[in-house]
């Protein structure tokens, strides 16, 4: 019968994908929005929001519980201490989201400017990112953590070259500078959701094996991995 | 591989310990010595004993009657006799000594005059010289308890107030009742508290917890302890000197108001007043023989049942 | 109030002219495990002993206050100690099996109490030895004497020779203290399964151990109770600097 440890621990699992989940709903909402997608219930988003928020509170009511009252080692001990990580990362990331929304009211003519600067495959390519973050915690898949990167490159080059493209774009057209200073918001809080899913895959990367590899060059790490 | 190198400074070698050695060595040596002198003793005289009662010895010597003025024949109803006051005296002194040790370490507080005084008593009595048992039998339970139910139930005829069986086997009683209180005591107290404790806390009564703890884990040394004092019992002879024991009754004893012969009483008798004293000196020996057997088994029995209690509970 | 099991008012504990607890005050919730801790000498196990009145056995004891369990003060002059002592069960450091067999260990106190019948005796035995988690082990061998059981199974045949008498409330004293960390975890989650079904109050030197296992801690130091609260809030934000010292280590 498990103790009484791995109950608590099966419980902050299970939040984890809870908040992980939720998170998930946010990005593909705002990326949704941003490509004009039908927007589910507004009142629904912020409600996640909130979610979000009170479940990151839980999970480190969890953790400090655990940390005090089971003294966990090892393998447990990574795993509380990613988990606080990760939920903070993952609240982020639904914070990006949130502000992604946002700022879509002031994008106009979104479409055009979606298209002309190939936008949609950015926002694809962050749920994707999103999505390989959550299968890679649930299942501790230590490939899906070289992927993360990959993904994570290619959204910082695509969404570098797109905000390029948009400032070259309100040069030629100044009317268009309000649609595109919110774009290249949006585009930021997209790369910086990347980075987010990087984090958490350093997280899990040190769950797995114990090595932490926060701040090193992450394409040395890709090198690694592969 | 290098050897390590003899020299002054390695304490490995030192030889200071070798002159504590030594005194050690003396003090177990003398111990030891004087050991076996002891126990060479013994020997001699249990060497003694043997060699010249084994001639008289035989299943006759057991088993016939005393003939020609204790010159010739057997000591059979001597055997009965210790037998029978070793009975009765038993019957009398354990179960009470048992009840009393029980009372002294189980029941009594710490600070009770009653129990100091009890246990003042017993050590006193373990003292006490075994004649003087003998004259207060004589003067207590024949002379007074004797007398006393004679006029009571048989209007004054003599019957209760005279040497019997009873009377020396309650005096014998008397004598060994220290020695079981003492043994149960040092039994029952080696039963741990824990033990008591644990049978506590789970709801049974005090008396519940001796019944079913405490005796059960003391039996050895309850047995022990009656062994040792029948042992006594059998071998002392100042108690029943003048409280029931007889020099020759030509019939076993039929109830306990009968006299009885006896083994130590028997030897005491042959060697210093009988009419022939030369004579009846082989039966001496042989009967000194028996009486050596008799306690001898008596304790061998003893150590058998005390191991063999003791194994069964491991 | 069926949540409280034991209410304990104004309790103080003489040794003679010594007072070696003073003042406790207290409530002990029903189905919930509570630990009792501090350093040594801080009167814990004392306490723990006055539950189930031991500390009648020794002679220059006295004690003022109540202690209140469901209702009725058990140091009341009209109370049988027997009978408590029937409700209240103990656990003690040091295993203390009697040198009988294992089914003689766990039929003594049902015995006791009258029961008679083989057929209930073999019942309660089988199931006290499942609830202690020790059937399995045993129950080829339970005419063995109890005695050549390990250290850690002798203290789970204790635990269920307590369970036998069906208690409401058990009392642990240190009762892992003397084993290996197996049977010392094999008692903790004894401990947390037995919650459901009995009262539980625990002492134990090893505050690890008392947050593992407790849902309430007590502390105690120099004979008072300084604190006493949920397990979570002692080992995470105890409101008196004198319970975080201890917990922190910073003394005792």
């Amino acid at each position: 019968m498990a103790s009484h440890l791995e109950i608590e621990l099966e419980k902050l699992k299970n939040v984890i994908v809870k908040i992980n989940n939720l998170a998930e709903n946010q990005v593909f909402e705002a990326v949704g929005i941003l490509l004009s997608e039908p927007l589910s219930d507004k009142k629904q988003v912020k409600k996640t929001e909130n979610k979000i928020d009170k479940l990151e509170v839980k999970i480190e009511d969890i953790c400090q519980s655990i940390f005090a009252l089971q003294q966990p080692v090892a393998s447990d001990l990574r795993f509380i201490m990613s988990a606080m990580q990760i939920s903070n990362e993952i609240e982020r990331i639904g914070d990006l989201a949130m502000s992604m929304i946002k700022l879509n009211k002031n994008i106009n003519s979104k479409y055009e400017l979606v298209t002309k600067f190939n936008i949609e495959e950015i926002g694809r390519e962050v749920e994707k990112i999103v999505i390989k973050t959550n299968v890679c915690f649930q299942n501790l898949d230590a490939e899906a953590i070289g992927e993360i990167y990959i993904l994570n490159n290619s959204i910082k080059q695509k969404a570098t070259a797109a905000v390029q493209n948009i400032i070259d774009d309100i040069k030629t057209n100044s009317k268009s500078i309000v649609s595109g200073m919110n774009l290249i918001m949006v585009l930021r809080n997209i790369e910086r959701m990347g980075e987010h899913c990087t984090n958490i895959a350093e997280s899990v990367y040190f769950m797995i094996n114990a090595k932490v590899i926060k701040h090193e060059k992450h394409t040395d790490k890709n090198a690694e991995e592969e | 591989m290098d050897t390590i190198e003899k020299t002054e400074e390695n304490i490995f070698f030192s030889s200071n310990n070798k002159k504590s050695d030594l005194k050690g060595t003396l003090i177990v040596g003398s111990t030891l010595a004087s050991v076996i002198l002891i126990i060479a003793v013994l020997f001699l005289i249990i060497g003694i004993i043997v060699y010249n009662g084994w001639q008289t010895f035989s299943w006759e010597f057991v088993s016939a009657f005393p003939t020609d003025g204790m010159t010739k024949g057997g000591i059979f109803p001597a055997i009965i006799g210790t037998f029978i006051l070793v009975i009765v005296m038993s019957i009398a002194a354990v179960p009470f000594g048992t009840i009393t040790a029980i009372y002294l370490t189980e029941y009594a507080k710490e600070n009770s005059i009653f129990a100091t005084a009890v246990r003042f008593s017993v050590r006193t009595l373990a003292v006490v010289p075994s004649i003087i048992f003998g004259l207060f039998g004589l003067g207590f339970f024949i002379q007074f308890i004797g007398s006393g139910m004679d006029t009571a139930f048989n209007a004054g005829e003599l019957h209760w107030g005279q040497p019997n069986i009873l009377w020396a086997s309650l005096t014998m009683a008397l004598l060994t009742l220290p020695v079981v209180i003492v043994s149960v005591e040092e039994a029952l107290k080696t039963v741990p508290r824990e033990l008591r404790e644990a049978s506590l806390a789970l709801g049974a009564t005090k008396w519940q917890t001796i019944k079913k703890v405490v005796l059960p884990g003391s039996v050895s040394g309850i047995m022990t302890g009656t062994i040792l004092a029948v042992s006594r019992g059998a071998g002392e002879v100042a108690p029943i000197l003048f409280t029931g024991a007889a020099y020759y009754l030509a019939t076993l004893p039929k109830s306990v108001s009968d006299q009885f012969m006896n083994l130590g009483y028997h030897i005491y008798i042959m060697s210093t007043q009988s009419s022939d004293v030369e004579k009846t000196m082989p039966i001496q020996f042989a009967t000194t023989l028996v009486l050596l057997i008799l306690t001898i088994s008596l304790n061998v029995i003893a150590v058998i049942i005390r191991s063999r209690i003791r194994s069964k509970k491991l | 109030m069926k949540d409280i099991k034991i209410e304990v008012k104004d309790l103080s504990l003489y040794y003679g002219e010594k007072k070696a607890l003073n003042d406790i005050s207290m409530l002990i919730p029903s189905n919930k495990v509570t630990a009792l801790i501090g350093p040594s000498g801080c009167g814990k196990s004392t306490f723990l002993r006055s539950i189930n009145r031991m500390n009648d056995l020794i002679p220059s004891v006295k004690i003022t206050g109540q202690m209140l369990v469901e209702g009725v003060d058990i140091y009341d002059k009209n109370v049988d100690v027997v009978n408590i002592r029937k409700k209240i069960g103990m656990v003690f450091q040091k295993s203390n099996p009697f040198p009988k067999s294992i089914y003689e260990n766990i039929a003594y106190g049902p015995k006791i109490n009258g029961m008679k019948n083989k057929t209930d005796l073999d019942e309660i035995v089988e199931t006290s030895l499942r609830q202690a988690a020790i059937w399995e082990e045993v129950k080829d061998r339970l005419f063995d004497s109890a005695m050549g059981l390990s250290g850690g199974q002798q203290q789970r045949l204790c635990i269920a020779r307590t369970l036998a008498v069906s208690p409401d409330i058990v009392l642990m004293d240190e009762p892992a203290s003397a084993l290996d960390p197996i049977s010392t975890s094999k008692i903790e989650e004894l401990v947390h399964e037995l919650k459901e079904q009995y009262t539980i109050i625990i002492v134990t030197h090893n505050m690890q151990q008392a947050a593992r296992t407790s849902d309430f801690t007590a502390f105690f130091y120099l004979g008072e109770l300084i604190e006493i609260d949920k397990t979570k809030t002692i080992f995470t934000k105890p409101s008196k600097k004198q319970t975080e010292d201890y917990i922190t280590g910073r003394f005792g």
